[in-house]
């Protein structure tokens, strides 16, 4: 019996011991590397069939799946004339709206909000010895939180660029199809100093993107 | 968290010296192993993570049914990690994805073990053995910071030979110092297995 004690008492402690060894990712990334850049288009489209396009002079904020309003800070700024430059390198003319472009582009800020508890609702069963009633003049009294502790929440953001085919409106049953998405996310998605290269990388990856 | 990391680490070298220093001249006795492994990644699996896991442990009972034939159980980890730099990954018909990859994988085995020693004495005992069991596994692949974990149970088996370098002639602590190689089957997105070689080093004593 004490030889299996000891032998659990061993594999017990390896356990622990081997359990904190695992490398975490998440610590070896840099803020550009958490980013991702996402990129969809519509194998229907033909790219070099449009000659203009519009941006949108500012950015729709989407927040937990609901218009928030449009923007246009530093950030926004920079990422409207990043892909106004991107569009133009790639041969397509940039004209007000008035002008009946082909191509319309919108940005969004997508941002969700997650809340999630830490359910430490033994607490003060586990704390209860040290946190004696008896100090407060209650010998023999419980503790009771009537409330969850812990409570967070998360917001996770996204760069949402939309090309609409404004070309085919009529011709697609009056629908202004999307034939092209690109969705950056990560750390630091909405800083400044990172507008240019996010719309330069999504526009890099989308070499059928072109006049 | 880290203090806890380091709080554990100096548990786990008392328990060790502790157990190696009432080792008693006992051949019959269950006997306690500790090693530390270095696991290379074997065939396709190199796919995935090319180089070496260098965290790695594995802890075993073995009971002496003879002087040189031991059976017992074996329990390892290994972490195995592997970032590759930004690149644009397909994602279906008309969709790409422009990411740092990292795999994170960690393999737990857990297997029945037979130790066959080749001299009954020496200063220098070589070994063969083998085992099978359950190979519990996680494998995490990030693509920036974004996680997509998968845990499986699998079939693992294990090839092994090796030397034991015995303290004293009637001791039954030794050095034990020894190759691996590490069937796992794995059949999941694509990865076929993450079968692996090893070397290891690590010390063997008896329980009382």
């Amino acid at each position: 019996m004490k030889k299996i004690s000891k032998a659990v008492m061993g594999a017990i402690l390896g356990a622990l011991l081997l359990g904190s060894c695992k490398k975490d990712p998440l610590n070896n990334l840099t803020n550009d590397e958490s980013r991702i850049y996402i990129t969809n288009y519509d194998s229907t489209a033909k790219f070099s069939s449009y000659n203009t396009f519009s941006v949108n002079d500012s950015v729709d904020v989407i927040q937990d799946n609901q218009f928030a309003g449009r923007e246009r800070g530093n950030f926004d700024s920079t990422v409207i004339t990043a892909v106004s430059q991107q569009m133009q390198q790639r041969g397509y003319q940039l004209v007000s709206k008035e002008s009946s472009p082909n191509l319309a582009i919108n940005i969004s800020r997508v941002i969700n909000t997650s809340t999630g508890i830490f359910d430490y609702s033994n607490y003060w069963d586990y704390y209860g010895g040290y946190w004696d009633p008896f100090y407060w003049g209650y010998p023999g009294y419980g503790y009771y939180a009537p409330y969850a502790i812990g409570i967070y929440t998360i917001q996770t953001g996204g760069l949402e660029i939309d090309l609409l085919d404004l070309q085919n409106a009529k011709a697609n049953n009056n629908k202004l199809t999307v034939i092209w998405t690109g969705l950056a996310r990560g750390e630091q998605v909405f800083n400044s100093a990172n507008a240019n290269a996010e719309v330069m990388a999504l526009f890099s990856q989308s070499p059928y993107l072109k006049k | 968290m880290k203090r806890i990391i380091v709080k554990y680490k100096y548990w786990m070298i008392a328990a060790i010296v502790l157990l190696s220093t009432s080792s008693v001249h006992a051949q019959n006795d269950l006997q306690f192993n500790v090693r530390y492994n270095v696991n290379i990644p074997a065939g396709s699996f190199r796919d995935f993570v090319t180089n070496p896991a260098y965290k790695g442990f594995t802890a075993g009972l073995a009971y002496p049914i003879t002087s040189q034939l031991r059976v017992g159980l074996d329990v390892s980890y290994n972490d195995y990690y592997r970032k590759y730099p930004r690149q644009v990954y397909p994602n279906g018909a008309g969709s790409d994805i422009s990411a740092v990859l990292t795999n994170s994988i960690q393999q737990i085995p857990i297997l029945l073990t037979a130790d066959y020693t080749l001299t009954k004495k020496g200063v220098i005992r070589p070994y063969v053995g083998v085992g099978a069991g359950v190979n519990f596994i996680s494998f995490d692949q990030y693509l920036g910071e974004f996680d997509n974990p998968q845990t499986s149970t699998r079939f693992a088996a294990r090839g092994e030979a090796g030397i034991l370098i015995p303290l004293s002639s009637y001791s039954p602590t030794a050095i034990r110092i020894g190759g691996t190689y590490n069937y796992a089957p794995y059949n999941k997105d694509g990865v076929d297995n993450l079968s692996n070689w090893g070397i290891h080093a690590g010390v063997s004593f008896a329980l009382h």
